[in-house]
């Protein structure tokens, strides 16, 4: 026997590495088989693939495996937020304010649709308020990618970014200042009280201020060269999501502050349009397995009532918000509309502020998983498709 | 049988057409958003017209009727106005010039109205391909034979127009070489090139019921020639212009257009010569290859001479009969640019090479055009 010690023994010891290739690789069919056959957004196949195989049902993918890799999801989410802040156009706010107050309108509406509404169901207000601050935001992520499948060129994909810059940033914000709020129901000190959200908030602000003072620096003496630009990109990328978990600020508002500031501080436009291409097509599979892999198929029967009231709400707010406003801003009425199908998606950042809220108060964090993810999962199921529609009813999806 | 009525016009009188660029303030790639945008435009009141063109990234504005450069300017710099206040509430750029730099053209859309339906039906991917920007001056002609004159005598000096307006050095992302690489464009289409050498209204009314009868033609609508008569308009409308990079200079064009008709006519249109017709597609494409710096054949001289010599002589003719004062400061700024050789395509390509990017160069074309930089 010992000639053939070359072998492999029986049963194969797996490592994580093939698990996560034979993962992807389900992800993608999945991904692809939703596009051939029924025509929707791949990111939705992504998403189903990573809660079939989850540990809410198969459980290929463990608990255990699914937090080792988050560092997976942080990139991709990290490519996500940046490229969401860098088409955040702060000189368009300038010149068209309406646009501003559309914003202001769709996200304090949402808020407030989803708190009222929660609170009639009796939901504890500290539970409904932080429900309704993740509930501002759009997924940039699902956003993003329906526009680049679409190829979606327009008004309305226009607004949708801008907007979903603003309100990521509105929600990100606001959960951290209610963190505040937990720490008083939990009885930690005045002192932690105030200042962690204080530090979680400024510190994110000032590493993307730093991390975008330096890029800038980075892409003057580069040059105008895609491929050096992108690399530059990707590892600020990394050393941002790297310094904020390391100096226990938001990584999620550190990249935002990261595109916006890097995008609307360089006037003399040394940095060239982000176009992530392929790389970034790949963390999306990875991305969207992952998140998929997090909502639990059960939550759906399990939450009911306030789960479906939270998404009701939180599209009633965001349609009225953009209803009112839009117009003003140059969108006509119909394209409003189809602007709150475009803001309805929640995804991988929904996700992300449950669980971080989670890590601190285990307890508070399953009352919110309840209500906030059993949403997440049904946008995640219609949430692609409906911006999907929208840009084609819109007439702004160039897909041939 | 008469079908096509020379609508007759105050002789010399001066009208624009410019097609636009619509791009996004992103990347500056070009943007189908002409919809979007002419919805807003119906709602504000301007002068002139406002209109959509064959892809869903064009817009044509367009004057009424002018004696003079003066109110022409005014009418220009009025539309323009009007037309970058909407596009900065929907965050688009409106940009001149004659070509988009580096736009891929199967991106384009066609704008949905029944006749570009058609027009892309029957031309296929040409239409796509269209999405080039022109300049069109209009000169008002008292009859149609006086018309057909004024186009044979002014089909000499296209080159001349050409080279002057030349702001489309860059297609698909390269340099191409040319100076007015929009014309090339417009040669794939086979009712493009010149009138035929007709010599009265009578006879050309001949042809063009001819070619209806063939079924090639349904209305003059669909000659797209560098030069020809408009019979509803009462005027001669020259097509061979880019769209500049700004409305001065689209109107310092209409000015000099007007000046040199006037001069033609004034001096008797010389008889027309069938030779010249021979070298025009040659000069044409020198001009749009070489620009201000190209040879140019001269049929009459039956020798190769400079066209910067020829137009700086055209200039020298066309001011003695410029109908005002601001329209001869305008040939003046025309004439030290063809000294200095300088003309859109150069500033482009300079541009190019300070920024190295070409979504740089049509950022600083939005610039200029808005008014917001100068040239």
């Amino acid at each position: 026997m010992q000639a053939l010690d070359f072998l492999p023994t029986f049963p194969l010891a797996l490592g994580d590495l093939t698990w996560a290739g034979a993962i992807l690789l389900v992800g993608l069919a999945c991904g692809e088989l939703f596009r051939r056959v029924l025509a929707l957004p791949r990111i939705t196949g992504y998403l189903l693939a990573g809660t079939l195989l989850g540990p809410g049902a198969l459980g290929v993918l463990d608990a255990g495996m699914r937090d080792s890799a988050r560092v997976i999801l942080d990139i991709a989410l990290g490519l996500v937020l940046f490229e969401l802040g860098s088409r955040l156009d702060i000189g368009w706010l300038r010149r068209n304010p309406w646009l501003l107050v559309t914003s202001v309108a769709e996200s304090a509406l949402a808020f407030l649709a989803i708190f009222f509404t929660l609170r009639a169901l009796d939901v504890a207000p500290l539970l409904a308020s932080m429900a309704a601050a993740i509930g501002i935001g759009t997924a940039p992520s699902v956003l993003l990618s329906v526009l680049h499948e679409q190829r979606a060129d327009g008004p309305l994909s226009e607004h949708a970014v801008n907007l979903t810059a603003l309100n990521s940033v509105f929600s990100v914000v606001l959960v951290t200042m209610l963190l505040a709020n937990l720490h008083m129901e939990y009885a930690a000190g005045l002192y932690v009280l105030l200042l962690h959200p204080a530090y979680l908030t400024a510190g994110a602000l000032a590493l993307g201020v730093v991390a975008s003072a330096t890029t800038l620096v980075l892409a003057r003496w580069l040059g105008k060269r895609e491929v050096l630009q992108f690399i530059l990109l990707v590892s600020m990328i990394f050393l941002v999501v790297g310094a904020a978990t390391a100096l226990r600020v938001s990584v999620l508002l550190s990249l935002l502050a990261f595109g916006i500031v890097a995008r609307n501080r360089d006037t003399a436009r040394h940095l060239m349009p982000v176009e992530f291409g392929s790389i970034a097509q790949f963390f999306q599979v990875g991305l969207f397995v992952l998140t998929g892999a997090y909502l639990e198929l059960s939550d759906l029967a399990l939450a009911g009532l306030p789960a479906l009231a939270f998404i009701a709400a939180r599209v009633g707010g965001k349609l009225l918000g953009v209803i009112m406003f839009a117009p003003l801003s140059g969108l006509p009425v119909k394209k409003a509309g189809l602007l709150a199908l475009l803001l309805s998606p929640m995804a991988a950042v929904a996700v992300v502020l449950v669980h971080s809220t989670s890590q601190h108060y285990p307890a508070f964090g399953v009352e919110l998983a309840g209500i906030v993810l059993s949403g997440v999962l049904v946008m995640t199921l219609v949430g692609p498709a409906l911006a999907q529609l929208a840009l084609a009813l819109g007439g702004e999806a160039r897909t041939a | 049988m008469s079908t096509l009525e020379f609508k007759r016009s105050e002789p010399f009188t001066l009208g624009v057409e410019l097609e636009l660029q619509i791009v996004n303030r992103r990347d500056f790639d070009l943007s189908g958003s002409a919809p979007d945008l002419l919805r807003l435009l119906e709602k504000q009141a301007h002068g002139g017209e406002i209109k959509p063109e064959i892809t869903r990234s064009m817009l044509e504005i367009s004057t009424g009727v002018h004696a003079t450069h003066g109110t022409l300017i005014v009418e220009l710099r009025g539309l323009r106005d009007t037309v970058v206040r909407q596009a900065d509430r929907l965050n688009l750029g409106i940009a001149g010039g004659g070509a988009h730099p580096f736009q891929h053209w199967s991106d384009r859309r066609i704008y949905d109205t029944p006749r570009f339906r058609h027009l892309s039906e029957l031309y296929g991917y040409l239409a796509k391909q269209f999405t080039v920007f022109g300049q069109h001056i209009h000169v008002g002609c008292e009859s149609g034979d006086k018309a057909v004159a004024l186009v044979h005598a002014m089909a000499r000096y296209m080159p001349h127009f050409i080279v002057l307006s030349a702001a489309s050095p860059f297609l698909q992302g390269v340099d191409t070489g040319f100076d007015s690489a929009r014309l090339n464009s417009v040669n794939a289409f086979p009712l493009s090139g010149c009138m035929p050498p007709v010599r009265s209204w009578a006879e050309f009314d001949t042809y063009f019921d001819d070619m209806r009868a063939l079924k090639v033609v349904e209305s003059m609508k669909d000659f797209y020639w560098d030069i020809r008569p408009k019979p509803e308009f009462g005027t001669i409308e020259i097509r061979v212009c880019d769209t500049p990079l700004s409305v001065e200079r689209a109107a310092a064009l209409a000015a000099f257009a007007q000046a040199l008709a006037t001069a033609l006519v004034e001096n008797g249109p010389p008889p027309l010569d069938p030779d010249q017709y021979r070298v025009y597609g040659y000069n044409r494409f020198l001009a749009c290859r070489f620009g201000i710096d190209a040879e140019f054949i001269d049929v009459k001289l039956r020798e190769k001479t400079s066209l910067r010599e020829d137009l700086l002589r055209t200039l020298d003719l066309a001011l003695r009969y410029a109908s005002d004062l601001s329209g001869a400061d305008a040939m003046r700024m025309l004439q030290q640019d063809v000294e200095a050789l300088r003309n859109g395509s150069l500033w482009l390509r300079e541009e190019y090479k300070r920024t190295n990017s070409l979504g740089d160069v049509v950022r600083a074309q939005s610039e200029v055009w808005s008014g917001r930089r100068e040239a």
